[in-house]
């Protein structure tokens, strides 16, 4: 478990005071997949940093299984760095040796015996599916090789808490989702606390449990990733939603709403949860209701394995029955309000 | 009053002598403090303000004095530490003193180029100070630490032929001596075709060295 608790950070630029981080409490449970989300600047390395004291807090503790790692001394922090793995945007290789030789440093920094390096290594980088890469350098390999190494370095010392700082932010989107994939099966067989910082919403989607969204220093909304996704509470977090649940709705559709049409009609955004309830409802409800339901947009995604959506529909018929037919879709729990600016 | 072909040969081993022995010493020296200069700087890992700036100093003002005059200034200097002030030896240490601020500074400059992210990734998987510099910095920074050694080397070669001035001897002593003093350009073609041969055999193995590091 990490917990911050009050963290500061406060830096000189110049002139000039940054409030890198301004007072965040946060607590990352143990096992789980946690995200950082927000945009250049607003802090979230700086908060990912906090975690091995590659950046100390100017205030605040930061408790890494009860322990306050910023009263370590520096032998301490050494060995509390063994057990933290971190992962770089950039990779952060050394170029000047082997693939294998890279994914072998912190042992040999370790002092381990060679012969348990070996076979450390090997196992890795089976692992991460690089062992015919062993005797490559840096240079030779793609962005996600260079990444895939990353990774298996960072987990040589087999950590129980693995950093990542934009781990997928210089990679393409196809091996994004490898790498994240990698990462998620990390966490699952090897139980190991992720917690990753990026400016892109679909890492987040993809395998975070829990998210923060951040800004100017602050930690500004959090929760589960469902929760936050569902029913984000700040514009910023909904413009992080927004880019990529595609709730917005799309012009040709907005086009389409703005010309006058002849009779009564309204329309009305769902969000829905679990694909189960919700049309048998609007279909029952236009079955037993004088009015005809036309869904004009939809978008579905899944978050932690849950079908989660939105749909657009637009409620035809006289006043009375539309009113009625909401009250029906409102008793099945679904969550049903209407689109500001559509209706005629 | 004639020249023989092993003059040349002479001469040659002592500029080699020369080069050799202030490359190995200035080395030696200017490694460390090469390596001094980036670690002791400001949000570098060991920042010292009280050691950068001292070291950086001193740097500085021996590399401000013309070589010329560095090598009749130490004279004294030179008899304590060689026992005679004459001589190829006593050369070398004239050469030793200008030479290894000057490779502080190269391998300052190769080290500086290190990308930072490796100074942070040693520092997050639990590298001591001493780890980072030589098992990240040294290997990281090493092709150019051989291009800067080969300048260097180059900027000694240089540095022999005033070595005359103390009796170092060499090839460029043999070119000023006989060519430049006493007209015999004959003399002063061989020792400059010579000079030359040596600086592009240095480079090109320079070269070679640094390539093949960075492209095990």
């Amino acid at each position: 478990m990490i917990t911050f608790e009050n963290v500061t950070k406060t830096y000189h630029n110049g002139k000039q005071i940054v409030h890198a981080l301004n007072g965040i409490d946060l607590t990352i449970e143990r096992g789980e997949i946690f995200g950082v989300v927000g945009f250049s600047g607003a802090g979230k390395s700086s908060l990912l940093r906090c975690v091995n004291l590659l950046e100390r807090p100017t205030t605040g503790r930061v408790l890494v299984e009860g322990q306050d790692i910023t009263q370590f001394s520096k032998a301490e922090l050494r060995q509390h760095r063994r057990r933290v793995g971190m992962v770089f945007q950039h990779f952060n290789l050394l170029n000047s040796k082997t693939v294998f030789a890279n994914v072998a440093e912190p042992l040999v920094i370790a002092k381990v015996p060679n012969a348990e390096i070996r076979k450390r290594v090997m196992e890795l980088l089976e692992f991460v599916g690089l062992a015919d890469k062993a005797n490559h350098y840096p240079d030779q390999l793609s962005g996600g090789q260079k990444q895939r190494v990353g990774i298996a370095r960072a987990l040589a010392t087999r950590p129980s808490i693995l950093l990542c700082d934009e781990a997928t932010s210089a990679l393409d989107p196809q091996t994004t989702s490898a790498i994240l994939s990698l990462l998620k099966t990390i966490n699952r067989e090897y139980r190991i606390t992720i917690l990753l910082v990026t400016h892109e919403m679909s890492v987040i989607r993809e395998i975070c449990d829990k998210v923060a969204v951040m800004e100017r220093g602050k930690v500004i909304e959090s929760g589960s990733v469902f929760d936050v996704f569902s029913n984000p509470q700040s514009d910023i977090t909904k413009n992080f939603v927004n880019s990529v649940m595609h709730t917005k709705i799309p012009e040709s559709v907005q086009r389409l709403l703005s010309e006058p049409e002849g009779g009564n009609r309204r329309v009305y955004q769902l969000v829905f949860v679990g694909a189960s309830a919700t049309q048998p409802v609007l279909f029952q409800a236009a079955k037993k209701f004088n009015l005809d339901i036309n869904i004009l947009f939809g978008n579905i995604t899944e978050l932690q394995g849950v079908p989660f959506g939105h749909l657009l529909v637009e409620f035809r018929g006289p006043e009375r029955e539309i009113n009625r037919a909401l009250t029906y879709v409102r008793e099945a729990q679904v969550d049903i309000q209407e689109a500001v600016g559509y209706g005629h | 009053m004639g020249i023989e072909w092993t003059d040349f040969v002479t001469a040659l081993e002592q500029t080699l002598t020369m080069v050799g022995f202030s490359l190995c010493f200035s080395a030696i020296i200017g490694l460390p403090l090469g390596m001094a200069l980036v670690v002791t700087r400001k949000g570098h890992i060991l920042e010292n303000a009280l050691v950068f700036n001292v070291l950086s100093t001193i740097v500085n003002i021996i590399r401000s004095v013309p070589f010329i005059i560095l090598v009749i200034a130490i004279i004294p200097f030179t008899r304590l530490i060689v026992g005679t002030s004459i001589g190829t030896s006593a050369a070398i240490v004239p050469m030793v003193l200008s030479a290894a601020p000057y490779i502080s500074r190269l391998v300052e400059n190769a080290v500086l180029e290190v990308d930072t992210g490796v100074i942070e990734a040693a520092q997050a998987m639990g590298a001591t100070e001493w780890q980072i510099i030589v098992r990240f910095l040294l290997p990281e920074a090493l092709p150019a630490l051989v291009l800067g050694l080969t300048i260097a080397t180059i900027g000694l070669v240089g540095e022999s032929a005033m070595a005359g001035t103390v009796g170092g001897g060499g090839i460029g002593d043999l070119a000023i001596t006989y060519g430049y003093e006493q007209y015999d350009y004959h003399v002063m073609f061989v020792t400059v075709v010579i000079l030359i041969l040596l600086v592009q055999f240095i480079q090109t193995l320079g070269n070679l060295i640094s390539r093949r590091i960075r492209r095990r």
